[in-house]
């Protein structure tokens, strides 16, 4: 394991690898699109765009081919102002998606945007606070930004028009958003029209006039009288690229003028006759290649030849271009075709190559994948249908920890639902088990990986990270069935192969890494081996940030919070229990997400400190279905769940509660030990000492919390001499936090009462007092019983115990959830933006109100309420309201 | 549901197997393409896929069963 960690924390890129502008196929998305040769500049046009500096919204509508993008692109590269470009690729693009490229846009414009701005790491889903953070950030500007939104057609998702005009409402004058479309946006136009805050340029005003006309195809060397461009605006109805188009058969004809007069007089459907005329007078060579590259979004010289086999395209497309026909430069010699072009081309392979169509995107899936391109090799390969190429792909790129993690986990699982059983590699085999394991379906995931893995030992060629990915697997696998030995086999092999596979790619993947330490971290806490598992994950939350690290690095933070807790620190479980939260937040991943963990770690600390509404809360909040299967969530749900019940007297259903239905390789001694507590004190509770102790033997000597509060039961039930031969049993680690020295010390104490000794009883009481006051940990000294009472009722221990525990102790014979609540604490301060939200909750505003008033998001404010709460010992917000008056914070 | 949709212009036969799942018939400077339309979602894709190819739609209607 340790050269696997040793390199896990070794000098990978603080920047993550994802930089989207590195990709030439990126880079032309955030590129101003170049004017073509022949290009028109009109300026009535330009003149009514520049009304777009004055009013918040501009839209561009027109049909394909109306020549929106060029002109959009023609004003924008003339603005004094900072640009922002961005063109919305095919698909569906969802939410997260879709704000992660616009960030990059604005960063990639004049980087001015800052770090707070983090881009989301959902697919589908977009934190709230990001973009209240996005619109200060934008209404505080000095020179606005104009953010282009070109083909934004292609953007499907509903929720994104609504989030565009949040932020375009509150970023004030700040931002001028430029949507170029051909059809309608979803945004409320009708609106911003009434209040003359949008700049409209529609097909109508598109459309050529007769001058313009001669004026084009004076550019294109044809020179026609006004009358003659008459007839030909009406045939086209303006149509740029009709009109670009005809010019372009005119040029191959021999009598010009005369073709055009044919062409008014033909009745064909305008872009379909003329692309097959202008088809028709290229060379054959020609032809071929624009038909079989129109599979293709974007293309290089050889990419086009890997499409033809031949190797003509660079002088090919370099005509082309110069003759301002079907192609468009991308810069870099990359190249795309005119969208309408394209879906018309490819009508035309259908029926002059029929059946090339799945040959031709393998043969592009291979050149992308040589080339390193990974998500177009994908998307290719999976248009190709050939899945085991697709999953060899994902695979020896140590991708597959994206199955996971990642914006684009959600894009690839669902790519991967086609695969068909005819995929028999074992790739395929791999990617099948990652969805099954990530799906909990832990049966058919371990056949199918069991499988993969005889496969891979008994070929022999270069498979080091299949193996890996195998390894990755087998440790989740471990993790999810409760088996360290599993979890540890698979990162010893992980350790070995490491030095196989190119380092670049283990840069380029900080997540597979990450998950695999996790996993590992997380069975190896389950097993309780404590300190190789905060090795582990320690390792783990250190990955290289981005968001392809968030979920690994949040959920093995707040495994690192359960093991403080399990060890007895409180406070540091809660303080990384909500560092967790409140980083995975920040780097947009909207919260309550992963195993929940971290949400069970806060409930269980609310317990030990009898903040039991809020421990209810939490508990609520906690998501359910995802961990469920995971044993050490499910185990920490169940023992939170039954220790909630036993204070709230409920001691059967407790004993019921502590049993987490899941099922492990082996037992774990945390797991087992609280839930013998927890049955062992129902016992007690229900006037059975016997049985009480009986149960105790389920403890074990290795958790130091669990051996005190045993300690606690034994003298409950009577037996003194056993309770301090266990206490004396303790080993002191030095690892055991308030919660076993508090008990200790209280245990100690009651049976130095017993004997009489009241002085060493009192000596004992002060320092449980103490330790216990820094971590508000109420539970053991509600748990102690009467005796407690009038010792905490005499100086100086009455001090110590006021303003935080009762200042009169329960009695013994009281059911725990009639105690009187704790009282007020000692004013304690409150932060500045716990202050803020208090006052904004003094004028009635509500959570979603507070959140955009402060440009945070609501979970944000919901913490800082929650501690505002806890700051003030309340429940309610009214409460908190009137407190904070009465002690005159607000 | 049967739909025919009237698009401009006489459509070759080329771009009309970008419809393989529709009839159609030149008539007059119009083509009109006919057929069994699934369901909503059916029809927007049909003419998304008329503006996709530069196709101007004339009339849209549901025919009698």
């Amino acid at each position: 394991m340790t050269e696997f960690s040793d390199h896990a924390s070794g000098p990978i890129p603080a920047v993550p690898y994802a930089d989207p502008v590195g990709d030439p196929f990126l880079r032309a998305r955030f590129a101003l699109p170049a004017r073509p040769v022949s290009f028109l500049r009109r300026q009535r046009l330009i003149d009514h765009l520049d009304q777009a500096l004055r009013t918040p919204l501009t839209v561009v509508n027109g049909a394909a081919g109306a020549g929106k993008t060029v002109l959009t692109a023609d004003w924008a590269a003339g603005l004094r102002q900072p640009v922002a470009w961005l063109t919305a690729e095919a698909g569906t693009l969802r939410p997260g998606v879709f704000w992660a490229y616009v960030l990059q846009a604005m960063r990639a414009c004049d980087g001015s945007l800052s770090d707070a701005v983090v881009a989301p790491a959902d697919a589908d889903r977009v934190d709230r606070g990001l973009l209240a953070t996005l619109a200060a950030e934008l209404n505080d500007r000095d020179r606005p930004l104009v953010l282009v939104l070109d083909e934004y057609d292609r953007v499907t998702a509903p929720d994104v028009a609504e989030q565009l005009e949040f932020v375009l409402h509150h970023a004030g004058r700040g931002l001028h958003l430029v949507l170029v479309t051909r059809t309608e946006p979803l945004l409320p136009l009708h609106r911003y029209r009434a209040a003359g805050e949008l700049t409209e340029i529609r097909a109508a005003e598109l459309a050529f006039t007769p001058e313009e006309t001669v004026a084009l195809l004076e550019l294109h060397g044809l020179s026609l009288p006004v009358r003659a461009a008459c007839a030909l605006v009406d045939r086209t109805r303006g149509w740029a690229a009709g009109l670009r188009l005809s010019a372009l058969a005119a040029l191959d004809s021999a009598d010009p003028e005369l073709y055009l007069k044919e062409f008014e007089a033909d009745r064909s459907t305008v872009a379909d006759f003329l692309l097959a005329e202008v088809l028709k007078g290229q060379p054959e060579e020609t032809q071929d290649l624009l038909l079989r590259v129109s599979v293709l979004e974007r293309f290089c010289p050889d990419l086009a030849n890997a499409l033809t086999l031949r190797t003509d395209a660079e002088p090919i497309l370099a005509a082309l271009h110069r003759d301002n026909a079907f192609v468009e430069p991308l810069g870099h010699s990359w190249y795309q075709l005119h969208p309408l072009f394209g879906e018309i081309l490819r009508a035309h392979l259908r029926q002059r190559l029929p059946g090339l169509e799945p040959e031709l995107h393998l043969r592009a899936a291979r050149w992308l994948r040589r080339s390193g391109f990974l998500p177009e090799t994908l998307a290719h390969a999976a248009a190709a249908g050939d899945w085991d190429f697709a999953a060899g792909a994902l695979v020896d790129d140590l991708a597959i920890g994206q199955l996971f993690t990642s914006l684009r986990s959600g894009d690839l699982t669902q790519m991967f639902s086609h695969m068909g059983p005819e995929a028999r590699s074992p790739a395929s085999d791999l990617v099948r088990a990652a969805r099954n394991l990530s799906g909990y379906d832990l049966e058919r995931g371990m056949t199918r990986l069991r499988h993969a893995e005889k496969r891979l030992a008994d070929d022999t060629p270069d498979l080091a990270a299949a193996q890996l990915s195998c390894a990755l697997l087998e440790a989740l696998a471990g993790r999810l069935t409760g088996c360290p030995l599993l979890a540890e086999k698979a990162a010893e092999a992980a350790d070995g192969l490491v030095h196989e596979v190119p380092a670049h790619l283990l840069d380029k993947h900080p997540e597979l890494t990450a998950l695999l330490l996790t996993h590992l971290g997380s069975a190896r806490l389950w097993a309780g081996h404590f300190e190789d598992a905060r090795a582990a994950l320690t390792t783990a939350a250190g990955a290289p940030g981005g968001a392809s690290t968030v979920l690994p690095r949040q959920d093995s933070m707040e495994h690192l919070a359960l093991l403080d807790y399990l060890d007895g620190w409180l406070g540091r479980a809660e303080r990384k229990a909500l560092a967790a939260v409140s980083q995975a937040e920040r780097d947009g991943v909207p919260q309550p997400s992963g195993s929940g963990i971290g949400q069970l770690v806060l409930a269980a600390v609310a317990v030990d400190r009898h903040e039991l509404g809020r421990a209810r809360a939490l508990l609520d909040e906690a998501p359910l279905p995802p961990g469920a299967h995971d044993p050490v969530s499910a185990a920490g749900r169940a023992l939170v769940t039954a220790r909630l019940l036993l204070v709230r007297g409920k001691a059967g259903a407790a004993a019921e509660a502590t049993d987490p239905a899941v099922s492990t390789a082996v037992a774990s001694p945390w797991a087992t030990s609280r839930a013998a507590l927890v049955v062992s004190a129902a016992h007690l509770a229900e006037g059975r000492p016997d049985q009480a102790a009986e149960e105790l033997q389920g403890v074990s000597g290795d958790q130091p919390v669990c051996v005190a509060e045993a300690a606690a039961i034994q003298l409950g039930a009577g037996f003194t001499g056993a309770a301090i031969d266990l206490l004396d049993g303790i080993r002191s680690g030095g690892r055991s936090g308030p919660a076993v020295t508090v008990r200790a010390a209280l245990v100690r104490a009651q049976a130095a009462e017993r004997a009489g000794d009241t002085a060493t009883a009192r000596r004992l009481v002060e320092q449980a007092l103490l330790d216990a006051r820094r971590e508000r940990l109420r539970r053991p000294f509600l748990d102690a019983g009467a005796w407690i009472r009038p010792l905490l009722a005499t100086p100086p221990l009455d001090e110590l115990a006021a303003g935080w525990l009762t200042p009169g102790p329960p009695r013994r014979d009281e059911q725990p959830q009639q105690a009187p609540p704790p009282p007020p604490l000692v004013a304690v301060e409150l932060s500045g933006r716990e202050r803020d939200v208090l006052e904004r909750l003094a004028r009635m505003m509500s959570t979603e109100e507070i959140a955009a008033d402060m440009y945070v998001s609501a979970n944000t404010v919901k913490t800082h309420l929650k501690s505002v709460y806890r700051k003030l010992a309340v429940n309610r917000r009214g409460d908190a309201v009137r407190r904070a008056r009465d002690q005159r914070l607000l | 549901m049967r739909y025919e949709i009237r698009v401009e212009g006489h459509l070759s036969e080329t771009l009309a197997k970008a419809f393989p799942e529709l009839g159609h018939v030149v008539m007059s400077g119009q083509t009109v393409l006919f057929g069994p339309v699934v369901d909503e979602a059916h029809l927007y894709g049909l003419l998304a896929r008329c503006q996709s190819l530069g196709l101007r739609v004339m009339e849209m209607r549901q025919l009698p069963e």
